[in-house]
């Protein structure tokens, strides 16, 4: 017997139940469909357990750090899979979380993999049969998956993703991570500040290709810190005994022992394993669904939103998008027209932008001026120790519109937000300098990055 | 050498125009000072001449289109060269820009030819909830100008474009009419900003008129005296310069209706200058040339002037300067018929006075019916500047000085 609903959202990722939830408040009769646990890669093997296992270490390092200000622990260890314990009590609390409101939403929630056998109609395989849907509507929120490189073939226990990499029973003595982008990178700092000898293998000419190049070299310089081996324009060629073997910039071979090899060097959208020939539904080269700022695709009555129509792959993303394929779909004049998206990146210290960098400005024909504040100057980093770290801004010189907002150091996740509000509302870099920020905090470099840019700013000398 | 010309800042705050016609083809070749297209500014067109000798190359906007300070109008260069255009915003250095016909005025060409800058993007600055409302209402905010600091769209602007349903975002469905049943005239030139102008004074102002009648008896044996020795010294004297000559002492009583409201700031703008703006029918349509400190100037210096600037009004020649700076309007509907008028304000003003038909009507006078020469004055006023009590009062002051001429002797200017 064929079900009959409004609306059927295949994947219940960030995009996935939040879109659903948005419907169920909008009396959108709505059917979520997982193959797997509710949440998706973020809530059970991305942002939230990664940022757990990240805290494990953190809060390490900061014992470690207490002795300098006459906070003496002695015999500090960490029992890593008690921290695996809590990490999963930290899933399965948002997990539920998120089916409580699905279900509080009146979302019927089937679990089991959901495929398109007509631009209207799914099938579902659960694990009790197989059951036919025909929806009105369809949001596609599949996601993505890590991609595989030649000579690493995933194998769950050495050579893995980043899934694996989140679960693992103890801290790997030696770890090797192929991909030196975001997820690369966290994991790097985590598994080097809980002991691991760490190398990182990044094929392009820098470490996180793509960010602004300044912000990197705190990363690095942390990296030497750590220990952190790691190798830019380099080719990692195969993993054999217990061993990878890459090609370093100076050509030569080189091998890194390893217990555990992490690939990521990218993900690709999960288009390709749900029928998708079936609907007519339009992808690019790079199988991304194509979509309209009301998240449609070409297809009417076919909605796709988060990984699966393309970077950036973030769950913030995933989710406004969500909210505006629901709105879309209850008649609402909804569209993803926001301004910018931000980005965090948990190293430590961490990164966030957000919006245009000073080339990218330029680029688009802006005259973009640059206020850059140090972490240093902050009272608020040096009491927490955390005294790496910049925040520079970029505005436009004739309407002095913000542009982007670029943070190396503590706190930065936490600290992009202001910057968020600030391009999406429009404001001027006289508008976020003169805002009054509490003293002593960290966003009070924010304010200063922006009288930094009018060469105004108190705590540095701008001669 | 390929040269990119811009539309150029023709001053007083011009920021766009319309391409009303082109005046050279591609391919021809133009001399310096050639006129090359004609421009509607506000409300007067202007011929941009060539600032350079060479062979036009390409045009870059099409007739209709309404181009910006600083945009590329064409490109010259040498017979053959390609036309690459690489920017259409950049700023321009002040270019004097003749009126038509433009023949002796020399130009000052743009300083350097601008390299190829990549192009300014087009902001549109609104916060995400005003963003919204103008998604829910359907308005296409690229289409807006910005009222709010910085050329931020504020809601306000939205719900305003909605209300003057000016150029809507979803292209309206239009029946089509039994076939040579209807012509559709594009709305072009003075046409088109007559209709903003009006559109936005309608939903801006809180639109009054108050209207009264005038003994003009005195008026008209006054002018029939002095129209003699006037036409001797080549003036032609009509009505309208002692209605002015009444209507100055009575802005200097009630300076609020010599004044406007900046919305922005909240407050109200007194004039101290009188600059009287008449409003003039032309072929084109509406336009409305202005007497500058018509305070300081005699009846017959008045009427010379409303003269000239009617003639240039009509003949299409009226320059910048002689549309701009008006701080009251006189509209004349006498000539022509009607009883009274309830005219548009001519926006940001806050008054226009309507003069209608001097007719010989029947009236009591002393208990006595007699023929006197008669007519109607109406004030169209905005109500959120002043109230309907000023307004008579107003009125009250013009209509003292047109029944009894005699006391316009005792005003200094």
């Amino acid at each position: 017997m064929t079900r009959k609903t409004e609306v059927v959202v295949l994947g219940s990722g960030p995009g996935g139940y939040v879109a659903a939830i948005r419907l169920g408040q909008l009396s959108k009769e709505t059917i979520l469909i997982e193959k797997d646990t509710l949440g998706g890669v973020c809530l059970n093997v991305g942002c939230i357990p990664s940022k757990a296992l990240i805290r494990v270490a953190r809060l390490k390092k900061q014992i470690d750090a207490g002795k300098q200000i006459g906070v003496e622990v002695s015999d500090v260890k960490v029992d890593f899979a008690k921290a695996q314990v809590w990490k999963k009590s930290v899933v399965d609390r948002h997990t539920s979380g998120v089916e409580f409101l699905c279900k509080e939403n009146h979302v019927t929630i089937i679990k089991g993999e959901g495929r398109f056998t007509g631009p209207h109609e799914l099938e579902v395989r659960t694990g009790s049969g197989t059951e036919s849907i025909e929806a009105k509507n369809v949001i596609i929120a599949t996601g993505s998956r890590p991609v595989e490189i030649p000579g690493f073939r995933f194998d769950g226990t050495h050579v893995i993703t980043s899934t694996e990499a989140l679960d693992l029973k103890e801290i790997p003595k030696n770890f090797v991570v192929i991909g030196g982008g975001v997820t690369g990178l966290e994991m790097a700092t985590m598994y080097a500040q809980l002991g691991s000898k760490v190398a990182v293998i990044e094929m392009l000419d820098q470490l996180l290709p793509g960010l602004d190049i300044e912000l990197v070299r705190i990363i690095e310089r942390a990296f030497r810190r750590l220990g952190v081996d790691y190798h830019v324009k380099s080719k990692a060629k195969e993993h054999r005994d217990g061993k990878v073997y890459a090609v370093l910039e100076d050509g030569k071979e080189s091998s890194f022992p390893c217990d555990k090899v992490l690939v990521t060097v990218g993900r690709r959208p999960n288009s390709d394993t749900i029928g998708l020939d079936k609907t007519g539904v339009k992808t690019d080269s790079h199988a991304f669904i194509l979509t309209d700022k009301k998240m449609q695709t070409n297809v009417p009555g076919i909605y796709a939103i988060g990984d699966v129509v393309g970077p950036p792959m973030l769950a913030h993303k995933a989710s406004k998008e969500g909210i505006v394929a629901a709105e879309v779909i209850a008649g609402m004049s909804s569209e993803a027209d926001f301004r910018a998206i931000p980005s965090a990146i948990f190293t430590d210290p961490e990164i966030a932008t957000v919006g245009l960098t000073e080339a990218q400005a330029k680029e688009k024909g802006y005259d973009p001026i640059v206020g850059k504040f140090p972490f240093t100057a902050l009272g608020r980093a040096t009491i927490a120790g955390e005294t790496e770290g910049f925040v520079k801004i970029i505005g436009d010189k004739s309407s002095d519109l913000v542009l982007g907002v670029h943070i190396v150091g503590a706190e930065a996740s936490d600290l992009i937000s202001e910057a968020a509000l600030a391009i999406e509302m429009g404001a001027t870099l006289e508008d976020v300098a003169f805002t009054i920020h509490p003293h002593p905090t960290f966003p009070e470099g924010v304010m200063e990055a922006a009288e930094a840019a009018k060469r105004k700013a108190i705590h540095i000398l701008q001669k | 050498m390929v040269f990119e010309f811009r539309l150029p800042d023709i001053g007083e705050g011009v920021a766009e125009g319309e391409v009303v016609k082109w005046l050279v083809k591609e391919g021809v070749e133009v001399k310096e000072n050639e006129p090359l297209v004609e421009i509607m500014t506000d409300k007067v067109n202007v011929e941009i001449p060539s600032p350079k000798k060479g062979t036009v190359l390409k045009l870059m906007a099409k007739e209709g289109e309404v181009v910006k300070v600083g945009q590329v109008l064409l490109v010259i260069g040498e017979k053959g060269e390609q036309a690459t255009t690489t920017t259409s915003t950049a700023p321009t250095a002040k270019t004097p820009v003749t009126t038509t016909p433009a023949k002796s005025e020399s130009l000052v060409p743009t300083p350097s030819t601008p390299a190829a800058v990549p192009k300014k993007p087009q902001e549109i600055l609104a916060t995400p909830a005003t963003r919204k409302l103008a998604r829910d209402l359907g308005v296409d905010l690229s289409l807006i100008q910005g009222t709010g600091p910085g050329g931020r769209i504020i809601d306000e602007d939205v719900q305003q474009f909605k209300r003057s349903g000016a150029r809507p975002a979803v292209v309206a469905v239009t029946m089509p009419g039994k076939a040579g049943s209807e012509e559709r005239i594009p709305l072009r030139g003075i046409r088109r900003k007559i209709a903003e102008h009006m559109i936005k004074s309608k939903h801006t102002a809180a639109h009054v008129t108050h209207v009264d009648e005038v003994d003009m008896t005195e008026i008209v044996q006054l002018r029939e005296k002095t129209k003699e020795s006037a036409e001797k010294r080549g003036v032609k004297l009509t009505y309208l310069p002692f209605i002015i000559k009444a209507l100055i002492p009575a802005l200097k009583k009630y300076p609020y209706l010599n004044s406007t409201l900046d919305d922005q700031k909240e407050e109200i703008v007194l004039k101290k200058y009188y600059n009287i703006g008449i409003a003039t029918n032309t072929d084109q349509g509406l336009v409305v040339p202005v007497l500058k400190d018509a305070d300081h100037k005699s009846i017959t210096q008045l009427a010379e002037e409303i003269a000239r600037l009617s003639e240039k009004a009509r003949a299409g020649q009226l320059t910048l300067d002689e549309i701009q700076g008006s701080t009251f309007t006189i509209t004349n509907v006498g000539g022509i018929g009607g009883v009274f008028a309830t005219p548009i304000i001519n926006y940001p003003e806050v008054a226009i006075l309507g003069v209608h038909k001097i007719t010989k009507r029947p009236v009591v006078r002393e208990n006595q019916i007699s023929i006197r020469d008669m007519t109607y004055l109406s004030v169209s006023f905005d109500h959120r500047v002043l109230d309907g009590a000023m307004a008579a009062e107003f009125m009250n002051v013009i209509k003292q000085y047109l029944e009894d001429p005699k006391l316009l002797l005792l005003e200094t200017d």
